[in-house]
């Protein structure tokens, strides 16, 4: 019996690892893969020639010390948070609107999955088409309240905006569907008790609707905040970074360095920085999530 | 009565005014796709024009060469949307053969540092890919795996495989244990418990799931910018096509269309699972 026992647990084990394995050794490659790129963010490794050497932090102090690795930084933090802000807001709106009994409002819904499911170089490229300043449809449009010639991409003081109004256009959906869900969430008793106290429509909404979406709001936005913080498809797609470095973000400028210039070393070390600011980004969000969360209940 | 008929018709507008801005860029490239290049480029922007398949035939090379404005110039279009297809399916077919078992054991067994694999799992969502790609690339450069469609399968399982694992923890998760343990007590084993039981309950969450992750694969531009050559998905495809230097806009049009009929085509299959796996399904 004692026997039997041993034996089936050590057959369980076995299979929890024959199940668990295969899982782990594909993942495991790239946490070795990631050790590695910070390795060679240590060096002076270039493509195509073979001596390496070890440099420590020299790459990070040669990034610190140059202006323009600092205007990246910037311009990924300015690009992610204002991307993501306009996205909550405006998610925040179109949920409430799907959330009101108009007879479209169900029907009408699925629309919003289309821009979540194109693939981010083909929105890209969509986009950059209709931002033509001479015969993009866009500026059509805008002809008609009177803006004439807007420069979308094609000009340094305008680019950054226009990066920032595509990635508000694929991902606003993102957050109007996650608000939404929260809208729903709310039981129909407590805005009824709310309602029978006199409360207002404004006064529901800020006293009761928007604290309990609040944790919705802000768990969308770390997930948005860390793409947006990484985005490389749109802004390869549209700009690669230009004009002259309007729009040269920290994923794109370590594109750069690393494939084009051939610096794996130095690309290595600007990714690296890329990923201290989501991280950084991420907790302070996570805390932001606590907060609120904590606040509900 | 009259204020509450108001209120309706000013919302049915708003929806409408979204979905306007949703759906009308789609709605103008698939028009332009069937532009001739002289509609195209005409400015006011022409919405009623006569129709030509001929973007598409120069896309898949199937236009007479003398016949188009891009004299000899050759685009092969299948060829990236069969890579795509490959490298798309192969990955969804790994990830379930590695991640449904990883899955089920994070729902069902209790080990040291369960909790820290989940974690780690999870924390691929937050890997940077950029990152990990350099070395990658120079890794596959010497074992020979660049260009490659096995290559290509690995690495897409970077984005691929936690999604798996963790959308197959949640569904196991919501089945009543009790089941297994019927079945054990009638004297299954856990292989044939997985195989006979658990995983034909699992078959829709595992549908949408596999449409899910297949939908991220096909999105996927940066790893197969850096690392293939000829072996190219649809999204690098495209941006080659804006290479050549001539105004190539009517073309690449078309190969917009290709590149989103796929995903749209799932929505219509699956919008259910999309909407649940594009929001919570990746907060959960």
């Amino acid at each position: 019996m004692v026997n039997e026992g041993v034996k089936k647990s050590r057959s369980n084990r076995t299979f929890l690892l024959i199940s668990i394995l295969p899982a782990i050794l594909i993942l495991g490659g790239f946490v070795l893969m990631l050790f590695w790129g910070f390795y060679q963010s240590l060096t002076d490794m270039r493509f195509g020639r073979t001596r390496v050497d070890f440099e420590g932090f020299g790459n990070y102090a040669y990034l610190f010390g140059r202006g323009r690795f600092w205007d990246s930084v910037s311009l990924t933090t300015t690009f992610a948070f204002t991307a993501v802000a306009c996205e909550a807001v405006l998610g925040l709106a179109i949920a409430k609107l799907f959330n009101t009994k108009a007879l479209l409002a169900n029907w009408c819904r699925p629309v919003m999955l289309l821009p979540l499911v194109l693939p981010p170089l083909s929105v890209a490229l969509m986009w950059t088409t209709m931002m033509n300043p001479e015969s993009g449809v866009l500026n059509y449009f805008l002809g008609f309240i009177g803006v004439d010639n807007f420069s979308w991409i094609s000009k340094a003081d305008t680019a950054l905006l226009a990066v920032v109004f595509i990635d508000v256009w694929t991902y606003t959906p993102f957050f109007a569907l996650i608000i939404f869900a929260g809208l729903r969430g709310i039981s129909p008793e407590i805005l009824e008790a709310a309602r029978m106290n006199g409360a207002k429509a404004w006064g529901l909404f800020f006293r009761i609707e928007l604290p309990m979406v609040l944790p919705y709001i802000i768990l969308a936005a770390l997930f948005r905040l860390i793409d947006s913080l990484n985005q490389f498809d749109i802004i390869f797609g549209t700009t690669q970074g230009g004009p002259g470095n309007a729009t040269n973000v920290l994923s794109i400028s370590a594109y750069f360095t690393a494939f084009q210039n051939l610096q794996f070393g130095r690309g290595a070390a600007i990714m690296i920085m890329n990923w201290l600011v989501v991280l950084v980004s991420a907790l302070v969000m996570v805390k932001l999530w606590r907060y609120t969360r904590d606040r509900v209940s | 009565m009259l204020q509450g008929k108001l209120t309706s018709l000013v919302l049915n507008i708003l929806i409408l005014a979204v979905v306007f801005v949703m759906a009308f860029p789609i709605v103008w490239i698939v028009m332009n796709s069937f532009k001739e290049a002289a509609d195209i480029n005409a400015y006011p922007p022409v919405f009623v024009f006569d129709s030509t398949l001929e973007n598409y035939k120069v896309l898949f090379d199937i236009a007479d060469a003398e016949a188009t404005n891009y004299g000899t110039l050759k685009v092969e279009f299948f060829k990236p949307v069969i890579n795509s297809l490959v490298i798309s399916v192969g990955a969804v077919l790994l990830s379930l053969v590695a991640g449904v078992p990883a899955g089920y054991a994070l729902a069902r067994y209790n080990f040291r540092g369960k909790e820290d694999l989940a974690f780690f799992v999870l924390g691929f969502r937050f890997a940077p890919v950029l990152l990990v790609v350099i070395p990658i690339f120079q890794f596959f450069q010497v074992i020979g795996l660049y260009d490659s469609y096995l290559g290509m399968i690995w690495v897409y399982q970077l984005i691929t495989l936690p999604m798996i694992i963790w959308l197959c923890r949640s569904y196991v998760e919501d089945i009543p244990v009790e089941i297994e343990e019927a079945a054990a007590i009638c004297g299954a084993k856990r292989p044939q418990i997985m195989l006979q039981v658990v995983l034909p309950l699992l078959r829709t969450g595992l549908v949408g799931a596999s449409l899910l992750v297949f939908l991220l694969a096909w999105h996927n531009f940066a790893l197969g910018l850096i690392l293939t050559a000829d072996k190219t998905p649809v999204p690098v495809a495209l941006l080659k096509l804006l290479n050549p230097g001539i105004s190539f806009y009517p073309v690449v049009s078309a190969g917009l269309v290709i590149s989103m009929i796929v995903p749209i085509g799932l929505i219509i299959l699956g919008q259910r699972h999309l909407e649940r796996g594009l929001t919570f399904g990746a907060l959960k």
